[in-house]
């Protein structure tokens, strides 16, 4: 052993790059596979999914991530439904109901269609509608999601009031007027009437299976549904398995005989298993778009969907430094939001001055704003000099709170790095995990965090009311501007919908204008790879990342090979 | 009451023969020398602890600071101009990867020292504490030992992170202080085993009629003669050591970026596989330092311990 | 010998005591709850949940529920859909100990006979290349070998399948081999036992060395018996004893499931239960599963302890 320490250490080496070579060797040419409009066999129709995250419940009403509620699409199906128009903008179309509500003054009529049944033949009726919104409201239910219905959102009468214990379920203004028609109460008519009622707590629910099973009734062998699928298993941290519901009344009917949905939580080992084939549709993330450009196949199965968030840097206003807008100006004047979109997510994002996402409406883009808060490290450098601190001398040291997932770091090192070029200030940044993150972002205890905005709904009152008035729930960045409470209020109160849009755009500007808390950075897009044998899948805005087409999963098919 | 030692990393048991304080440590120093593995990794330790400390003072050899981006060269290959390439956000891995073995280093090191500390003085403690301190330290080390390694530095991990406290703020002391806390029973066991049988032997029996106190007895006679085996855990703790730190790196509890420790580095390679020299370098790095430390501890321990000749 | 086994039975109670309660408050340090979203649920709603979890007593009388429950077997309900802990650990467990059983055979094997072939070949070609393999094997951390495992073999070239578990998942699927997907099963098995297997290598190799230069092994050459009885029935036995040392910690290492691995291949074990819950803040799931790692780590050295003094009469406990 001693006489051949050279030889053990060349085979090492030897070894090691061996490996190393073959490991960016070129990727072995796939067949590429023709592209019909003809679909597979029946017994062909299986595909598997990756999603991120586990459902924690199957019951929609007390779902609280993304994860719960993708696989929820596929299994139940509210009164109306989103959909992308023509001009891809988001829409609530008519679903289990057969059209649009009738409104008289503050009431809602709404109409089902015939013969709609749930999926063990017994007939879906209004009353299962009246049992599930008076259930969402439930003090004992304890929803999350519950102030949907509440006010400000929807503003269902009497729904705030039994959720707080001053009420009873009778006081809760929605009625089954018959088995065919319900009749809904609000406090004032609401032009996102359509568009709450197809979110995910307001699907109908079945009151006999819930009283019998308890919490076990989204267990497969209770289950009952009215969407295109329903659950045949369900594998703790592993997987759920869903077939198609024979009862599904609304068209498609769904072609896949068999949807595995695996519970994958790191995306390169999802992206590893969509290369073996192991996987036909997954999320990726930014970092791989690089592999994924420089390999024909994967190129032309690469879809990025934009989706309605919106990151931003957001900035303590009750942090003294940061109270001054001159300093907020400088930060927010020193990052190149190309180059960031370009070196960090690869080009996959868009860059935004803007907080109102592209795709919702009163959407105003980059032109206004641009001039503003945009890149210009000589503006910067005088709004940083302006606020007191020329060159960035006597800057105190702050602190960048940093999501722990790879690319949020990268993020984080660019603009620490961008701060430090364009400013010379000096900014720590601490990593948090996400249950760590959401604690210190809660509490406001940050100083500069990595967070942003991610629509519920499509409604720009979503990005606007509640994240930037003075006491909003989710203005954690302590946005005090009378002058935005002032139009946030007017448009919570506006029953006209241009004017609606209109007061929000307004608001829109003065945030952004005034760095109010938040300096955008990008709109994301949401980036999938989907086998090219799966047919259908319609990308569709938005909110769900989890799986792409979710919005349509009666679409998907196989198609013949 | 157990009567054998855990020795998980040395293979001898605690009862071997005490060793003269003087006269022997030059034995095994010859001993070492003439193991010409154990040298080449002491030689390639220095090289590396030189040419990584090197970046704290000067930039002649990393040639570029660890966090510039160049945006310009972002997930290139090794070229003349970057050595071992550059990352996602265009900085030198060269120098990057430099770093991180001196961090890696440091931390190996730092956690292997705190373990020292902690193991001899419970190890001295459970031995010279008579029935009750003795059972009570082996109750102590019975319970970090049954505590999952990665689990309990995990918990540690996430308690201690993104708090601002004065002294154990420092992210790589943290790193170092959970890393030895699960790792300090190996020491501990093996001091006490050597201690108890060294307090039976004739000269410590000596000294004592001769009126040398507990102390005195502790300190100039038991305790050198328990340094061999220790010295060679020491060695064999830290490749544990930086093995844990990179395993916390890949979980995302390592230190914070942009300092690279090579656990970082990895986990940077494995995220973007698309430039497979990201991976390939700091892997080789830790392979080097493992295998150096390996074969060091192998000849520390054929150095100190006479009956493996 | 049987009270020397009950003692350490009995010892076990206290530890996992002490375990359990050094874990409860570590829990609560970290901060972060259960509830905390990335958007701020309602007040009203935090305080429902934690009401129906119990998490709004004070400290000290939540940490005397747990025990009060533990005393019943009773690990609690995991945050994530209300499901049983000891239900999640025992499936999670029956996933890590397969791919650990298999794992730590193939380690066996593969050291020993590595380990063997050196000692007997002492330096020569095929010592070296075992002294290569086992430094070299454990070199590397057990992801960048996953990593490279996975490119390299999975994807690359295709060999093997890179996802999930190629063996029974459930219990009732255990009786239906025709569903067992073996092109699984490799890449794993490889990737956590290497290091194992290096190490047993490593100690075998050392303690045959040690066992063949002594004079009984000679003086049993000299006077006639073959080499494999001299190797088998006296050398080995006699160098079984260090290798077990180094064998226990490692069973109960892998049994327990390496979750670096079984993140790397999205398998559903205790391992990533545990790791995730920690990332979830799901108490019940990290105390159950830590107090269950504590368990099979004790009862791992134990047997290891029983085998010790089986194997080396020289070893007698008091």
């Amino acid at each position: 052993m001693r006489r051949n320490i050279s030889f053990i250490f060349l085979t090492a080496l030897a070894a090691f790059f061996c490996l190393a070579l073959a490991a960016c060797g070129g990727s072995e040419a796939k067949m590429s596979q023709t592209i019909t409009v003809d679909k597979a066999a029946p017994a062909d129709q299986q595909v598997l999914v990756a999603q991120s995250s586990e459902p924690e419940f199957l019951d929609p009403q007390l779902s609280n991530f993304e994860g719960d509620v993708a696989i929820e699409r596929m299994l139940f199906r509210g009164l109306y439904e989103l959909q992308l128009d023509s001009s891809n903008n988001v829409v609530a179309v008519p679903a289990m109901a057969a059209d649009e509500p009738q409104v008289n003054g503050n009431v809602y009529t709404i109409t089902l269609k015939d013969n709609l049944e749930w999926s063990d033949g017994q007939p879906l009726t209004a009353q299962d509608f009246e049992y599930s919104l008076k259930r969402e409201c439930s003090p004992d239910v304890a929803a999350p999601y519950q102030y949907l219905l509440g006010a400000g959102m929807l503003d269902l009468v009497g729904c705030d009031d039994y959720f707080n214990g001053q009420g009873t379920a009778d006081g809760v203004g929605v009625k089954a007027l018959d088995a065919k028609t319900l009749q809904m109460t609000l406090t004032a008519p609401k032009p996102t009437f359509t568009t709450i009622m197809s979110l995910w707590p307001t699907y109908p629910l079945r009151k006999d299976v819930i009283d019998k099973y308890g919490a076990n009734w989204t267990d497969p062998a209770n289950i009952v549904v009215d969407g295109p699928y329903t659950l045949t298993e369900f594998v703790a941290k592993d997987h759920a398995t869903l077939a198609p519901n024979p009862n599904w009344a609304l068209d498609p009917k769904p072609q896949l005989q068999k949807v595995t949905i695996k519970f994958i939580d790191d995306m390169e080992v999802a992206f590893n298993a969509f290369q073996t084939g192991e996987l036909d549709m997954t999320q990726v993330a930014a970092t791989d778009i690089p592999t994924i450009q420089n390999d024909s196949t994967l190129k032309s199965e690469y879809l990025q969907v934009g989706s309605l968030r919106i990151s931003a840097v957001e900035m303590q206003m009750q942090n003294p430094v940061l109270a001054n807008p001159n300093v907020r100006l400088a930060l927010s004047r020193a990052i190149d939001r190309d180059a960031l979109v370009n070196v960090v997510y690869n080009g996959a994002y868009l860059p935004a001055t803007y907080w109102l996402a592209q795709g919702l409406p009163g959407y105003q883009g980059n032109d206004a704003f641009q001039s503003i808060i945009g890149y210009d490290p000589d503006a910067a450098k005088q709004a940083l000099a302006d606020a007191g601190y020329p060159n960035g001398q006597g800057f105190p040291k702050l602190t960048l709170t940093v999501a722990d997932d790879p690319v949020r770091q990268a993020e984080g090192q660019f603009l620490q790095q961008a701060w430090k070029q364009v400013l010379g200030i000096d900014v720590d940044i601490q990593a948090a995990d996400r249950a760590t993150g959401a604690d210190l972002y809660n509490s406001g205890n940050f100083e500069l965090f990595q967070g942003g905005w991610q629509n519920d709904y499509p409604d720009p009152e979503n990005s606007l009311i509640g994240v930037f008035n003075t006491d909003g729930a989710n203005n954690q960045h302590a946005c005090n501007d009378p002058d935005i409470d002032a139009k946030l209020a007017a448009a919570g109160a506006e029953t006209d919908n241009a004017t609606r849009i209109k007061d929000l755009q307004e608001a829109e500007t003065l945030v952004v204008t005034r760095l109010c808390g938040v300096a955008p950075l990008w709109q994301g897009a949401v980036l999938y790879l989907v086998n090219s044998k799966v047919g259908g899948v319609r990308p569709n805005g938005a909110i769900d990342a989890a799986m792409p087409g979710n919005w349509c999963p009666e679409c998907w098919f196989i198609k013949a090979q | 009451m157990q009567e054998v030692a855990y020795q998980t990393g040395t293979f001898e048991d605690a009862n071997g023969p005490p060793m003269r304080a003087r006269g022997l440590w030059s034995d095994a120093f010859r001993a070492l020398r003439r193991n010409r593995m154990a040298m080449l990794a002491v030689v390639i330790l220095l090289l590396l602890a030189l040419l990584s400390a090197s970046t704290a003072f000067t930039q002649a050899i990393a040639r570029y600071s660890y966090s510039d981006q160049l945006y310009q060269h972002v997930m290139e290959g090794p070229s003349w101009s970057h050595f071992f390439g550059t990352d996602y956000l265009g900085r030198d891995n060269w120098s990057r990867v430099l770093t991180g073995v001196s961090i890696s280093l440091e931390i190996g090191v730092g956690a292997q020292i705190i373990v020292l500390a902690i193991g001899v003085s419970v190890g001295v403690a459970a031995a010279l504490g008579g029935r009750v301190g003795d059972s009570a330290l082996m109750r102590l080390t019975d319970v970090t030992y049954a505590f999952p390694d990665l689990l309990f530095i995990i918990l540690l991990r996430s308690v201690l992170l993104g708090r601002h406290m004065p002294v154990l703020g420092e992210p790589r002391l943290q790193v170092m202080l959970a890393i030895a806390l699960v790792n300090w029973t190996t020491i501990a066991r093996l001091v006490r085993g050597q201690m108890l049988s060294l307090a039976e032997r004739e000269y410590v029996t000596a000294a004592r009629t001769l009126g040398a106190s507990n102390w005195r007895i502790v300190t100039r006679h038991m305790l050198p003669n328990t340094l061999g085996p220790v010295i060679v855990a020491f060695a064999f703790g830290i490749p544990f050591a930086i093995f844990a730190e990179a395993a916390l790196g890949f979980l995302g509890l390592g230190v914070p970026a942009p300092m690279p420790s090579l656990g970082s580095l990895v986990t940077d390679g494995y995220n973007h596989m698309s430039n497979v020299w990201i991976l390939v370098f700091p892997a080789g790095a830790i392979a080097l330092l493992m295998l150096c430390f390996t074969f060091l501890g192998d000849g520390l321990r054929d150095a100190l311990d006479p009956r493996q000749r | 010998m049987a009270g020397y086994i009950i003692r350490r039975v009995l010892q076990l109670i206290p530890v996992l005591w002490a375990v359990a309660t050094i874990t409860f408050l570590l829990m609560h340090l970290v901060p972060g709850g259960p509830f905390t979203q990335d958007k701020a649920l309602p007040a009203n709603i935090v305080d429902a949940l934690n009401r129906r979890y119990h998490l709004d007593q004070p400290l000290w009388k939540q940490y005397l529920l747990y025990l009060w429950n533990l005393l019943h077997l009773d690990l609690g309900l995991s945050f994530r859909g209300d499901r049983d802990v000891s239900q999640l650990i025992r499936d999670g467990f029956f996933v890590s100990a397969q791919l650990g059983v298999l794992a730590f055979v193939v380690a066996s094997v593969v050291g020993l006979a590595l380990g063997v072939l050196s000692a007997l070949n002492h330096n020569r070609f095929l010592d070296y290349f075992g002294v290569f393999f086992a430094t070299a094997g454990a070199a590397l951390p057990s992801f960048v070998l996953a990593s490279f495992l996975v490119v390299v073999f999975g994807v690359k070239l295709g060999w093997f399948e890179i996802l999930g578990w190629g063996g029974p998942i459930q219990f009732s699927h255990t009786l239906d081999p025709s569903a067992w997907e073996w092109r699984k099963l490799v890449l794993p098995v490889l990737a956590l036992s290497m290091l194992p297997a290096a190490f047993i290598a490593r100690v075998t190799r050392a303690s045959m060395l040690e066992v063949l230069n002594q004079d009984y092994m000679r003086t049993a050459r000299a006077k006639g018996l073959s080499k494999l009885t001299v190797v088998w029935r006296h050398g080995l036995k006699n160098a079984m004893v260090p290798v077990l040392t180094v064998m226990g910690p490692c069973a109960a290492m892998l049994v327990t499931g390496s979750f670096i691995i079984e993140r790397v291949f999205s398998i559903p074990g205790v391992g990533r239960a545990f790791v995730e819950a920690v990332a979830d803040r799901d108490y019940a799931m990290i105390m159950g599963s830590t107090l269950f790692y504590a368990a099979v780590i004790a009862v791992a050295n134990l047997i290891v302890d029983v085998l010790y003094a089986a194997v080396d009469p020289r070893i007698r406990y008091r």
